[in-house]
């Protein structure tokens, strides 16, 4: 009888995720019907016919997306781990101001970033952008939850007795037992970066140095779907190279028994 | 001496790169924005209070201060209800595609804005007779649709992550499915929740590109939101010092859910050994 029930609920689970899936997925079906064959007749265009300027957009999105993405991504799963495992002075003061300049608007932001990053003279450059946008606190908070929770006080008291300083613990347990965060923090940080379009716009100027977002807004009308299009497929990219982590879940480390 | 002895080198070598991108990226902006702000200028001739009874006493505040209101009253606990309840079908049986469901629920999130604008023009239609019973309605609709996945995502991962022994010994003990979630999952995933109360918070006080996504599809006003409002006083009107009383007056609501929860929960406490 229970396992009657069982099985009828899952079932009913089951139809239910489907029919959200199917509701979430519609207007994607309905946009490539409406216009996918224009869509691959428009991509020579938009590459070819704008002086090659697409291209040079790409190539920005790259480099200021995978080199802000190294920084953000080392440092604040690095940051996370001492936060939460290590004895620093005034941690909880780190904590906090962490949490209030994630939630703190870039409106207010922006030009005290872009009169630091002037300072250095590093406006309208990329090299300026990769410096303003490799904070990423809400990684720190996540590694930091994550650390929290998923490092067995047992566990790090064995390290020590094993004579793990600060670094080994780091790097024989934190490490290896943090992959999956790894994962979620590097997709998370990428699809933040990628997507980036309020900085950069204070930051740069010209239009050889944009990246595809603010590129996208110039080609408005004439090819910002197929361009809006393209810039899925990285994503994307990232997302299926890291759902074997997300499957297995955030915290799936010492305790989880894998 | 006592700092010596109580703190080794290497946690702090290990946290140096994060801490300095903290101070140049977050703490010394921060610092610059507040003494902006304080600052008498030829748009602000008094500074400090004045720049902040001015940006109070414009038109656009109080209404956009009742749409902050209403998102946060409707926008944020649907939300968290509904990101908690498809993370806890999904993680409470075996779903094929399961991986793919994810990635749909992520999908209108994470689509440039040219494209959203289709999508939303699919949903709503592209002759909507926006008035103030629907605008608010819509927002939120569009805010929930781009943040949900994302916080699935998260959500999921961290119910991934309860121990199998754990869940085992609860339904050996009788519980069915709707007990394991109540009981034991959501307890055990607690303060991801509050990670992501406290910053579903801070977006339905400064929403900004959702509104501004719809004006594409004719909402009347540039001015829905107390950030769009920021935005125009810093970067279209050249009052900094304005956009950021604004901004950090949008902060405080933030900063204060922040402080109780952590008052109230365990959230800051480090790893127990």
């Amino acid at each position: 009888m229970s396992n009657r029930i069982d099985r009828r609920n899952s079932i009913l689970i089951n139809l239910t995720l489907w029919a959200l899936t199917i509701l979430v997925l519609l207007p994607f079906i309905w946009l490539i019907r409406q216009a996918g064959p224009q869509y691959v007749l428009s991509t020579r265009f938009v590459f070819m016919n704008q002086n090659g300027i697409v291209l040079a957009w790409l190539k920005n999105s790259l480099l200021f997306s995978l080199t802000a993405l190294a920084i953000s991504v080392i440092s604040s799963v690095t940051a996370g781990f001492v936060l939460a495992i290590l004895q620093i002075p005034f941690r909880k003061f780190l904590l906090f101001i962490t949490l209030v300049t994630m939630l703190i608007p870039i409106t207010a932001m922006a030009l005290p970033l872009y009169v630091l990053v002037d300072k250095i003279h590093l406006t309208d450059n990329i090299w300026g952008l990769i410096i303003a946008s490799s904070y990423y606190p809400f990684g720190t908070f996540l590694s930091y939850l994550y650390f929290v929770s998923a490092m067995p006080g047992d566990l790090i008291g064995m390290g020590r007795i094993d004579g793990l300083g600060d670094w080994g613990l780091f790097w024989h347990l934190g490490i290896p037992l943090s992959r999956s965060l790894w994962s979620v923090v590097i997709f998370f940080s990428f699809l933040n970066l990628w997507n980036s379009y309020q900085l950069p716009k204070v930051l740069l100027n010209d239009p050889r140095h944009y990246t595809l977002p603010m590129g996208l807004e110039l080609l408005y009308g004439s090819g910002t779907a197929i361009v809006g299009v393209l810039m899925l497929i990285p994503i994307l990219g990232v997302y299926l190279l890291s759902q074997q982590a997300i499957e297995r879940g955030i915290f799936s480390g010492a305790v989880h028994g894998q | 001496m006592a700092f010596k002895k109580k703190y080794r080198a290497a946690p702090l070598l290990m946290i140096s790169p994060y801490l300095a991108l903290m101070l140049f990226c977050g703490f010394i902006p921060l610092i610059y924005a507040i003494d902006e702000v304080s600052k008498p200028s030829w748009k602000n001739l008094n500074g400090s209070f004045s720049t902040i009874y001015k940006i109070l006493g414009d038109f656009r505040v109080i209404p956009d201060l009742g749409h902050s209101i209403f998102l946060l009253v409707v926008y944020v606990p649907i939300t968290i209800v509904s990101v908690l309840a498809l993370s806890l079908l999904l993680d409470s049986t075996h779903v094929p595609g399961n991986t793919f469901m994810r990635l749909v629920f992520l999908l209108p999130g994470i689509v440039s804005g040219g494209i959203s604008v289709f999508i939303w023009m699919f949903f709503i239609g592209n002759h909507v007779n926006w008035n103030l019973n629907n605008e608010a309605w819509i927002i939120a609709g569009v805010a929930f649709s781009s943040g949900a996945g994302s916080w699935v995502v998260i959500q999921y991962g961290s119910l991934r992550s309860i121990p199998h022994e754990i869940l085992e010994a609860a339904r050996v003990d009788g519980c069915n499915r709707w007990e394991l979630a109540t009981k034991i999952k959501i307890p055990m995933i607690s303060r991801y929740i509050g990670y992501m109360g406290i910053l579903l918070t801070a977006s339905a006080i400064q929403i900004y590109s959702e509104p501004a996504l719809l004006t594409k599809i004719g909402l009347p006003s540039n001015w829905w939101s107390l950030n769009q409002v920021a935005y125009s006083y810093a970067f279209q009107a050249g009052d900094f010092a304005a956009g950021t009383a604004l901004s950090l007056d949008m902060l405080i609501p933030s900063v204060i859910i922040a402080i109780i929860f952590i008052r109230k929960t365990d959230f800051l406490k480090r790893s127990a050994y």
